[in-house]
């Protein structure tokens, strides 16, 4: 049953994924083309360089080129109609066919999109991960604590703090911080993911890692915890007023054993869910937080190809950046479906 | 007439009702102290945008925020004035000098105009620069020399004007007075000291303001006194000479300081809280209202129609949201219209489920059941019935929306893709971060926008979430 499951949600989300590469592509259709063109045409002057000690005369040279330009553009369906082009270009998408980028290369010097952003992604995953099991740990040891005595003294002081934290950007809690904790008391390196050169040897580099990785995950957590026990809070909360809570301190239970053993195994998948998902749209929302901090990621790309116009790169880490995003809503149903006993069995959730 | 008189009356105890409600929600919602601060806190906001006029000393920073000639007296990476109450050394201020004791004569052809321009200096850091301004017409000279407080009077530059129309005359102490402010140091210093610190390393502004000693040049000692500009206009034929001053720009400035291109930090930050103001609320507004008539007419109508808006919601929720904006930005090149749409497009997706689950209960009501039965249309259903319900919830997170839209917007600012007509909080900070603030440890350009942004974000949290918790009971005790 739950393979079934599995199945069915790896089905779906498989096609919506095919659904928002065809919007992307129909969104973006103009600006991709003009890329296109502009790359060929780029080609072909290329080509001409080399051909132009060939004996040919000029007028034939032009009607080789002419032709070649033809079939290049029929290659890669730009004569067709709207539709036909918008459907080919979101197949070239789908079959993680990038292009060439416009200006970037990639640390090893290849321009292939694909591997441009293959080599940051994990670095992303790196900063994003660490920094979400470290929020995620204190979020919920901090949301158990605040919901046994709610609206204790903690539990308001902690969740006025959620409140204050709540419209801050990280990027700019990161730059005041580096201002601080590299310029003006420099302990920490400003940014980037190791030194220059990175140390020899696999200790020093891991630690010189570590080192980079601390204040840019430091000021991640320092935002993020508070809004995932606040979260933690209410769905513990909403769980205490069910009947079988009622019924376990009727029988004389400890509120440790009603909080731990009871309430905690049925809060457990929205806990799981709601700690996933806003990791999902703390990685989402906080990809330009690694601009801030020149940390190689994806979120770093989106600024540099932004700035440099390169669109290819753009619109491949864009269609990545869903994918990934795609595959880690199915991760998080999965674990759903694993920890809630009723889909298991296939009923209802 | 009669239907007319009918539905009169009917509004009529409608409009009551709801203001009976509003009144009880408003009276739960006073207890709430975090709620009331919101409410302040949204309050002074507004009366910011309100008075802007006021409190703005460049009436112009708003439209002119990118026009350098609008800013080209003022310090540049100037700190806020009010960091000299913490310092020993008092570093000058940014001030406009007017002119005092015009002595006017008039021969045939020519005429004459003696000034003074008084300057009381009681600073230990002298200003980064003195401009000399008027506005112009006519064929001008002028003669302008500094009497210093031991007395000297020392001459500093003499220079030519000519025009038809009122312009704008500027002459900038550091660059026009350099050779006659070298002639006085040589009277004072080594000639083995003036070959070393020539023409080119001089500071101006230091040595028109340091006592006249041996050593001047490079371990100036701040004279403080009274400072007298004297100036002298020679019009030739007919000309007129209006708001003649000299600004001087110190090394601090106003109530937060300047940025690397000499703009005054504290004006873009007033005028871009209406910016914020109204980018937050248009797009949560919007949004959540798309939004809530969505999941209601989804939920009203399920079956076929209920599959399909949700797959459609579904495409949309699952895409994500930053990277979507930030491509569609660069792409795009929006402006602060259409970036509010852009942001619309993506922002209504968050309240459909749970406005769509409470919709399928309020469905199975009895009172529904009768205003079919009493033969309402569907839409009479729906607006008149349904979404009433909803309003406190669409308010709840409307004002829990805004900080998100505040965010976006400044997170495309710091990328250079905002509205370049307008002047936001994310773009002080976009170019804050492209002008090396972090770096040099300009943190009077790059804190305040933030802890603004965050105080407007706290603000809309403190309402949202007081709304909130009176809505769901289930909150507030175990």
């Amino acid at each position: 049953m739950y393979w079934k499951y599995v199945l069915r949600r790896l089905l779906q989300s498989v096609l919506t994924f095919v659904v928002i590469i065809f919007i992307y592509s129909a969104l973006f259709n103009t600006v991709m083309e003009t890329t296109l063109r502009s790359q060929i045409n780029e080609q072909i002057q290329g080509e001409m360089m080399q051909f132009a000690t060939s004996g040919l005369t000029a007028e034939e040279l032009k009607q080789h080129f002419e032709n070649r330009k033809e079939r290049l553009y029929e290659q890669y369906h730009l004569n067709d109609s709207l539709p036909s082009r918008i459907f080919w270009r979101a197949i070239d998408t789908l079959t993680l066919n990038f292009g060439k980028a416009s200006t970037i290369k990639s640390s090893s010097g290849s321009s292939d999109v694909m591997e441009i952003i293959t080599e940051k992604i994990p670095n992303t995953l790196l900063l994003f991960l660490t920094a979400s099991v470290i929020d995620v740990i204190i979020g919920i040891a901090l949301g158990l604590k605040k919901a046994q005595k709610p609206n204790g003294r903690m539990d308001r002081w902690t969740s006025i703090i959620t409140m204050i934290v709540y419209g801050l950007p990280t990027w700019w809690l990161g730059m005041v911080f580096i201002m601080f904790f590299s310029y003006v008391i420099p302990i920490f390196p400003s940014g980037g993911i190791h030194s220059i050169p990175p140390p020899e040897g696999g200790l020093a580099y891991f630690l010189d890692t570590l080192y980079h990785l601390a204040l840019p995950v430091l000021v991640l957590v320092i935002v993020g915890f508070w809004g995932r026990a606040y979260l933690i809070r209410n769905i513990v909360l909403g769980t205490l007023q069910e009947d079988f809570i009622m019924s376990a301190r009727a029988r004389g239970l400890s509120e440790r054993r009603v909080l731990f053993g009871h309430t905690l195994r049925t809060a457990a998948p929205p806990i799981v869910t709601m700690a996933l998902t806003s990791m999902l749209l703390s990685i989402s929302g906080g990809l330009i937080y690694e601009g801030i901090f020149s940390w190689p990621g994806m979120g770093n790309l989106y600024w540099i190809a932004v700035q440099q116009n390169d669109i290819p790169v753009l619109m491949g880490n864009l269609a990545l950046t869903t994918a990934l995003y795609l595959m880690g809503l199915v991760i998080l149903d999965l674990i759903y479906g694993f920890l809630d006993p009723r889909i298991k069995v296939g009923g209802k959730a | 007439m009669k239907t007319a008189l009918v539905k009169k009356t009917s509004t009529g105890t409608n409009g009551k009702r709801a203001k009976g409600l509003f009144t009880s929600f408003w009276n739960e919602f006073k207890r709430y102290k975090y709620g009331m601060v919101g409410v302040v806190l949204l309050l002074m906001f507004i009366l910011v945008v309100i008075l802007e006029p006021l409190i703005l000393p460049f009436p112009e920073a708003g439209s002119r925020w990118r026009d350098i000639t609008y800013w080209q007296d003022n310090p540049d990476n100037a700190a806020p004035a009010w960091t000299n109450w913490f310092t020993a050394k008092d570093k000058t201020p940014q001030q406009t000098l007017k002119p005092v004791n015009l002595v006017e004569q008039n021969e045939p052809g020519l005429s004459f105009v003696d000034g003074e321009i008084p300057y009381n200096y009681q600073y230990d850091d002298p200003p980064t620069d003195i401009a000399f301004r008027a506005m112009v017409q006519g064929d001008v000279s002028f003669i302008v020399s500094l009497v210093r407080p031991d007395g000297t009077e020392l001459p500093l530059f003499d220079t030519h004007t000519a025009s038809s129309v009122p312009s704008d005359f500027r002459v900038s102490l550091n660059s026009a007075t350099i050779d006659n402010v070298f002639e006085f140091v040589r009277g004072y210093e080594d000639p083995s000291v003036t070959a070393v610190y020539n023409r080119r390393t001089m500071n101006v502004m230091n040595v028109l303001f340091a006592k006249a000693q041996p050593g001047m040049l490079y371990n100036p000692e701040p004279m403080k006194g009274q400072y007298t500009f004297k100036v002298t206009s020679v019009t030739i034929g007919a000309g007129e000479i209006t708001d003649a001053r000299m600004e001087v720009a110190g090394k601090v400035f106003g109530i937060m300081g300047t940025d690397s291109a000499k703009r005054d930090i504290w004006s873009g930050l007033v005028c871009g809280t209406k910016w914020a103001l109204l980018i937050g609320i248009t797009t949560s507004l919007v949004s959540v209202v798309i939004g809530v008539t969505y999941g209601v007419v989804s939920s009203f109508f399920g079956g076929i129609v209920d599959t399909v808006m949700m797959r459609i919601h579904e495409v949309v929720y699952n895409m994500p949201l930053l990277p979507i904006i930030i491509v569609m930005s660069a792409v795009f090149k929006p402006n602060l219209w259409t970036m509010i749409i852009l942001m619309c497009l993506f922002f209504w997706t968050g309240s459909v489920r749970t406005v769509r689950s409470m919709g399928l209960q309020i469905k199975e009501e009895t009172y529904i059941e009768a205003a079919r039965a009493l033969n309402a249309s569907n839409s009479r259903i729906i607006f008149k019935h349904m979404l009433p319900q909803l309003i406190p919830y669409s308010f709840a997170s409307m004002a829990l929306a805004v900080p998100g839209a505040i965010l976006y917007e400044s997170t495309i600012s710091l990328l250079g893709l905002g509205d370049a007509t307008i002047v936001t909080w994310g773009q002080i900070l976009q170019d804050a971060s492209n002008g090396s603030a972090v770096l040099q440890g300009l943190w009077w350009w790059v804190v305040p926008p933030g802890i603004l942004m965050g105080l407007m974000g706290m603000t809309f949290a403190f309402i949202g979430f007081a709304m909130d918790t009176i809505l769901n009971p289930k909150l507030r005790t175990r």
